[in-house]
């Protein structure tokens, strides 16, 4: 008997009541080919920022599920955003991953394609076509529909799709705003970009995870990188192989986190700013202080020091940088790198802020050279016939905590907690049944209680 | 007269090509035996150590291929915060590197460029091997560019700057030192 297709199942797939994710959806070709259809190929998908690309003919190519689009300034200063296949017969029409340009030349046949995408050269048109070719009929093929918010470019194929600010709604562009308000921001040249053998949804996945830190990152904590009160340690925890007791640290900022979930998928999860700044001493960053800023970001938002995550695949970090997850495969994903400063800085606080994108994250970074391989190794087993039955635990807080509906927010103040995940998995499997904007959005309503 | 002093030349630029050459030997097998902290002790105090981003551009705007000093990087480190990274691995808890990587540096085409002082340029190409758990394998390939310092205590590394031959990165971490 033929197995039963993964995609069939999806209702089983995702429990929001038991806290459970059938580990199934990691490595199916099935779901991913879903994915890359019904979420990647209609949500709004960060392309770049829009300083790195200030004068005519910059370009920097994006990702946008299995597509790359070149992301292109204008003559009258506009964003256009067009893929990168040619018209003709879809060879590569930049091999750059960014520049400047006056136009595109296909190097196959020599098809020239304007700024604006428009194909604006054809060798030997009336020796060859006779003049018959319709230029007009052929330039680069258009993403459906472009905006950018605050200086974040973003991009969907779905002409259908709800305006940008909509899509993000007050849970999306509040995470945005979080970055946006430091300043006048701009991103430091330079896109680290790496390959990890996993799939994407746990890169996503742990944006949100607030319970790894003390132990995969315990390094990072011995080390003092990560600032922890001293001589707290949490009980009845992790045994080293010989069997002693692993000094893991104790955050009281476990104990109080802020998480908020949104309409179409986004979440925000991690500490509270005020039992952050109790709790580690350290002070606040000084954007944070200015009067206008915490009016933009209001009650709630101004408390935020943990992750927000725009759905499927955009993380704004605490530190002032965004993440990208491009899936490449079902176990192959790239993670993306865009650090952001404020251009009115001093080179003192520059030189500090870079040196913190460098050592915390990134390849290299002291924080994440430990995380590739928790989700590798994670992806590895779901490709086990037994291993792969055994369900994804995320019961976290489960059933505990109230949802206080305010300022267009749903928000959770409860203990560390995966809610922010589960929510993700949640909206996850609504996208895949691929239905209506209207009927998406109904369905990723969040609920009164988690 | 002439050829005596010519051919003594020669034979300190061997003398030299060679010291540098077993002090890069000296180096890799320090590392491949993850003796870290013995590693940086061949810093100087006011190092640079550097791995740009490379990007993919076009020949026309290869100079846009490297991020520079100020921009981003892959490492970006003084001295601090090479001792940092290698007390980390000493932890015991920098899952990354346990269970251990096998690493195997290769160090070739070592070109003493330029000797000024008591300082030398060498460019280096290196193959940086490492595999890990049952079936991981990375493989870096690139160029170094090094200060080198005579000191009291020896040949010591003033500038490293590393060229790495991929734009996106092919591997989850770099979790080695190059
Ligand atoms: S494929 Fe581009 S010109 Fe022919
Ligand atoms: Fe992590």
């Amino acid at each position: 008997m033929a197995e039963t297709s993964v995609v069939d199942q999806l209702d089983s797939l995702v429990s929001l009541e038991r806290g459970e994710i059938d580990r199934r959806i990691f490595s199916d070709q099935e779901i991913f080919n879903l994915e890359m259809k019904h979420i990647f190929g209609r949500a709004w998908l960060f392309l770049c920022h829009e300083s790195q690309i200030p004068k005519r003919g910059d370009f920097f190519e994006a990702p946008m599920g299995t597509d790359n689009v070149l992301v292109v300034r204008q003559k009258d200063g506009g964003i256009k955003a067009f893929l990168n296949t040619c018209s003709h017969r879809g060879n590569a029409v930049c091999r750059a991953e960014e520049g400047n340009v006056r136009n595109f030349m296909c190097t196959y046949h020599g098809w020239t394609f304007g700024l604006d995408g428009e194909l604006v050269g054809v060798p030997g048109s009336s020796l060859f076509y006779k003049d018959k070719l319709d230029r007009s009929k052929y330039p680069l093929r258009k993403v459906a529909q472009l905006e950018s918010y605050r200086g974040f470019v973003f991009a969907t194929f779905d002409e259908t799709a709800p305006p940008l600010p909509e899509y993000l709604g007050a849970t999306g562009r509040l995470g945005l705003d979080l970055l946006a308000e430091r300043g006048d921001m701009e991103v430091i040249p330079g896109i680290q970009k790496f390959t990890v053998k996993t799939n994407w949804k746990f890169t996503v996945d742990n944006v949100f995870d607030y319970y790894h830190p003390q132990i995969t990152h315990m390094s990072a904590f011995a080390l003092g990188l990560i600032p922890a009160p001293p001589d707290n340690y949490m009980e009845g925890g992790a045994k080293s192989e010989t069997g002693a007791n692993l000094e893991v640290p104790f955050l009281p900022t476990d104990l109080h986190n802020v998480v908020m979930v949104g309409e179409y998928g986004h979440a925000i999860s991690g500490p509270d700013q005020d039992a952050l700044e109790v709790s580690t001493g350290v002070e606040p960053f000084a954007w944070r202080h200015n009067d206008e800023t915490q009016a933009r970001l209001g009650r709630h938002g101004s408390r935020v020091a943990g992750h927000p995550h725009i759905f499927p695949t955009t993380w704004v970090t605490a530190g002032g940088q965004l993440s990208l997850r491009v899936p490449r495969e079902p176990g192959v994903t790239e993670i993306w790198w865009f650090s952001f400063r404020d251009k009115n800085a001093s080179p003192e606080e520059n030189a500090a802020l870079l040196s913190s994108h460098i050592h915390f994250f990134g390849p290299a970074g002291l924080l994440e050279q430990e995380d590739g391989e928790n989700w590798a190794q994670s992806t590895l087993q779901t490709k086990g016939l037994r291993s792969r039955e055994v369900p994804q635990l995320l019961k976290m807080g489960l059933g505990t905590s109230e949802v206080v509906k305010d300022d267009g927010l749903a928000i959770i103040d409860a203990p560390i907690n995966e809610h922010a995940q589960l929510w993700t998995y949640h909206s996850w499997r609504e996208w895949l049944r691929n239905p209506t904007w209207e009927e998406l959005r109904e369905r990723t309503v969040p609920h009164d209680r988690f | 007269m002439t050829t005596e002093t010519a051919q003594q030349a020669q034979l300190t630029a061997v003398l030299l090509q060679h010291e540098v050459e077993q002090f890069y030997y000296h180096e890799a097998a320090l590392l491949d035996a993850h003796r870290y902290e013995d590693w940086v002790l061949l810093f100087t105090e006011d190092t640079h150590y550097f791995m740009p981003l490379r990007r993919t551009v076009t020949r026309r705007q290869l100079h846009l291929e490297f991020t520079k000093p100020g921009e981003m990087a892959f490492f970006d480190e003084d001295k601090n915060y090479l001792e940092i990274r290698a007390r980390k691995f000493a932890t015991g808890t920098s899952w990354a590197e346990d269970p251990p990587s096998r690493t195997r540096h290769l160090i070739t085409n070592v070109h003493i460029a330029e000797k000024s002082g008591d300082e030398l340029q060498v460019h280096s190409n290196f193959l940086l091997y490492r595999t890990r758990l049952k079936n991981d394998v990375d493989q870096w390939v690139g160029r170094r560019e090094d200060t080198l310092r005579f000191t009291e205590a020896g040949l010591a590394i003033a500038k490293r700057h590393i060229f790495l031959d991929q734009t996106v990165l092919q591997s989850a971490n770099l979790s080695s030192f190059f």
